[in-house]
């Protein structure tokens, strides 16, 4: 099954170091290049290949862009998919929860831009990332900033063509979605971002729903319900219930530090309506990113203490769970038969993919 | 995608593919290739699968023999891994039983028409006998689907990015002012797409560029039906679409070839070869006279 967690660690051994069924290794291979290996485990008698593990090798052999995780190869082993990846020291979400960094205006515009340069790639090349959140944009040692996880991506459907609106972490799902609209595009990942740029400014999550239905009680208890001039035709989504009037909280009283251009910006990912709200192009020319104070370099930006094995793995379960509402995030194995630590050597000879001669045309 | 070119056979893997290597002739290569792409197609229609989840699996399978020889693996389990995988690949993914159902049916159904040939119109009517619920028939075909799927993965390099035709024929035949014609589309359409002979049921996808294989489907329907196109020096139409007439020549060879009759015995070959023992046994009785010739 697919390990939806990342466990980073500080290795500079040379040994691989198993540390669970679920679990990114780090390895330090003969390049000297630090890699992370996402190691998918085939079900035997599961339906063959996991979806979510296609959908990955599948967008990330032909996304290449400087804010999104690259996929440097991938082998199988007997039972196993592993997918190569760029090793990435963090993420955002420890960023935002270690309480002893504290961020600049400046800092926060630069993870933005990064994240909107990122999802403009994703979104030019047609493609939907579907679980955004602070979890799955992880940062590198030069502080570049780099979407990740591609296990519930897709690229657009044709238009008329059902997607399943089970998807993207509650907390980041858009209204629509929890409605059960089955026809989306770009729009979910914007309010994603949206509510991202919300929990930067805050350090803590903006619309934290336990429920789905309490979800959308949330929401609106921050944005105001929607009327109908608001978002036209919402009432007659498939799972249309309404769930109370609440009043719209001003950004204002909320973010009190906030320059107007940045609660502009933010305001216009967070619109009800799907068709009016911002475009990752279009946020990316927004005045906010054209005006003082500028973004920071990347390698100025504010990281977490380096720590060795920084993350337990008991951790980083725990957190998993309490994520767990998409079915991105089922993955739960209990097959955990650690092995005798490997040597290189063995990495080295061990049965890799053919890789294919096909040259390129 | 811009960002990625798709993958083509290099010259050494088109001039001895692998199965030529074993000693399978180029001739029953073709056959076992198009053979396998129907049984892909017309398990796609039982299915009621997407045509691109269709499209996606035949070139798959067509790829892969470019990679493996059949003396490895059997058509029929590749081309059920290939209809599995493409349709995990284009968001519409099937039951295994289905699939395995469904392709249990076909070769009986095949086996039946092999026997009792319809021209013949004597033997009983085609009987379905489906396989026992809790026998291993139907384990042993899922664990060759699972086998089947990881290995195009693998042995493909991960690389499944397929680029499909439909769009460019639709800008093409605008291009030539065509689009009136609905016999040309149709025509043109079918060549692409058909049941019993399509440009999928050949190797092309994997040996030449979309615009060329578009160039040669438009070639043939035009011609078939008495329509000139400027094909003179300096004015070829096919250079609009950045393609070679060698090689548009030659995709519509490979179609053609599909028209040749094949006798009774041919097709129960064929059939008997549908798995990799069907194929080591036909080995290991014509390995004398292949070596000799």
């Amino acid at each position: 099954m697919v390990c939806s967690a990342f466990v980073r660690r500080a290795s500079t051994a040379i040994n691989i170091i198993p540390t669970g069924p679920r679990t990114r290794r780090s390895v330090k291979i003969a390049t000297g290049r630090k890699v992370a290996i996402k190691k998918i485990k085939v079900g035997q008698f599961k339906d063959g290949l996991d979806m979510s593990a296609i959908r990955e090798v599948k967008f990330l052999r032909e996304l290449k862009h400087q804010n999104v995780i690259e996929l440097l190869d991938v082998f199988s082993s007997k039972k196993n998919l592993n997918l190569v990846l760029e090793f990435l020291d963090t993420d955002l979400e420890l960023v935002i929860k270690d309480r002893s960094l504290v961020f600049l205006p400046a800092d926060i515009k630069s993870w933005m831009a990064m994240t909107f340069r990122g999802l403009e790639f994703c979104h030019r090349n047609f493609i939907l990332h579907r679980d955004l959140k602070p979890n799955n944009l992880l940062i590198a040692a030069n502080g570049q900033l780099k979407i990740a996880d591609f296990g519930l991506a897709r690229d657009f459907a044709d238009p008329g063509y059902k997607m399943t609106c089970q998807v993207i972490t509650r907390w980041y799902r858009p209204p629509e979605l929890l409605f059960g609209c089955r026809y989306y595009s770009t729009a979910v990942d914007i309010w994603s971002v949206g509510c991202i740029f919300a929990e930067l400014m805050l350090r803590t999550p903006y619309l934290p729903g336990e429920t789905d239905m309490d979800q959308l009680k949330t929401i609106f208890r921050a944005l105001g319900t929607p009327t109908e001039d608001d978002w036209p035709g919402h009432t007659k989504l498939p799972d249309y219930v309404p769930v109370g009037q609440f009043a719209k909280t001003p950004f204002r009283d909320l973010f009190t530090a906030a320059s107007s251009d940045c609660l502009n910006l933010l305001g216009k990912c967070l619109i009800y309506d799907p068709r009016r709200r911002i475009s990752a192009k279009d946020a990316l020319n927004h005045p906010y990113f054209f005006a003082l104070p500028y973004p920071t370099h990347p390698s100025k930006l504010p990281k977490p203490a380096k720590k060795e094995d920084a993350v337990p793995l008991e951790e980083v379960d725990g957190n998993v769970d309490q994520n767990g509402s998409g079915p991105g995030v089922k993955a739960n194995q209990p097959n955990n038969k650690l092995k005798r630590k490997h040597s290189s050597d063995e990495l080295g000879s061990r049965p890799v993919a053919r890789r294919l001669d096909f040259t390129k045309s | 995608m811009s960002t990625s070119l798709y993958p083509l056979a290099s010259l050494a893997q088109v001039e001895k593919t692998p199965s030529r290597e074993d000693g399978i002739p180029e001739e029953l290569e073709l056959d076992l290739r198009a053979f396998g792409c129907k049984l892909i197609y017309e398990a796609g229609v039982l299915l009621r699968q997407k045509q691109v989840a269709v499209a996606t699996a035949q070139i798959l399978f067509q790829r892969f023999w470019y990679v493996t020889s059949m003396k490895q693996f059997g058509i029929g389990d590749i081309g059920m891994g290939a209809l599995y995988l493409a349709s995990k690949l284009e968001e519409c993914p099937v039951r295994m039983r289905d699939l395995i159902n469904v392709y249990d049916l076909l070769l009986q159904r095949t086996a039946h028409r092999v026997k009792y040939p319809p021209e013949a119109s004597a033997g009983p009517e085609f009987k379905y006998v489906p396989m026992s619920y809790v026998g291993s028939t139907f384990y042993d075909l899922k664990d060759a689907l699972v086998v089947a799927e990881m290995q195009i993965l693998k042995r493909l390099g991960f690389n499944v990015h397929v680029v499909l035709p439909y769009g460019s024929l639709v800008n093409y035949l605008r291009l030539l002012g065509l689009t009136e014609r609905e016999d040309v589309s149709s025509k043109a359409w079918g060549y692409l797409n058909d049941a019993r002979v399509s440009l999928l049921q050949t190797p092309v996808y994997a040996l030449y560029a979309v615009p060329t294989i578009v160039s040669a489907a438009i070639l043939l329907a035009t011609r078939q039906l008495g329509i000139a196109l400027p094909s003179s020096p300096e004015a070829c139409w096919w250079e609009l679409f950045d393609a070679d007439w060698e090689d548009v020549w030659s995709v519509a060879g490979y179609t053609m070839r599909l028209y040749r009759e094949r006798s009774p015995d041919d097709q129960a070959r064929l059939l008997r070869l549908v798995s990799k023992k069907g194929i080591r046994s036909w080995l290991e009785e014509n390995a004398p006279t292949t070596s000799k010739s």
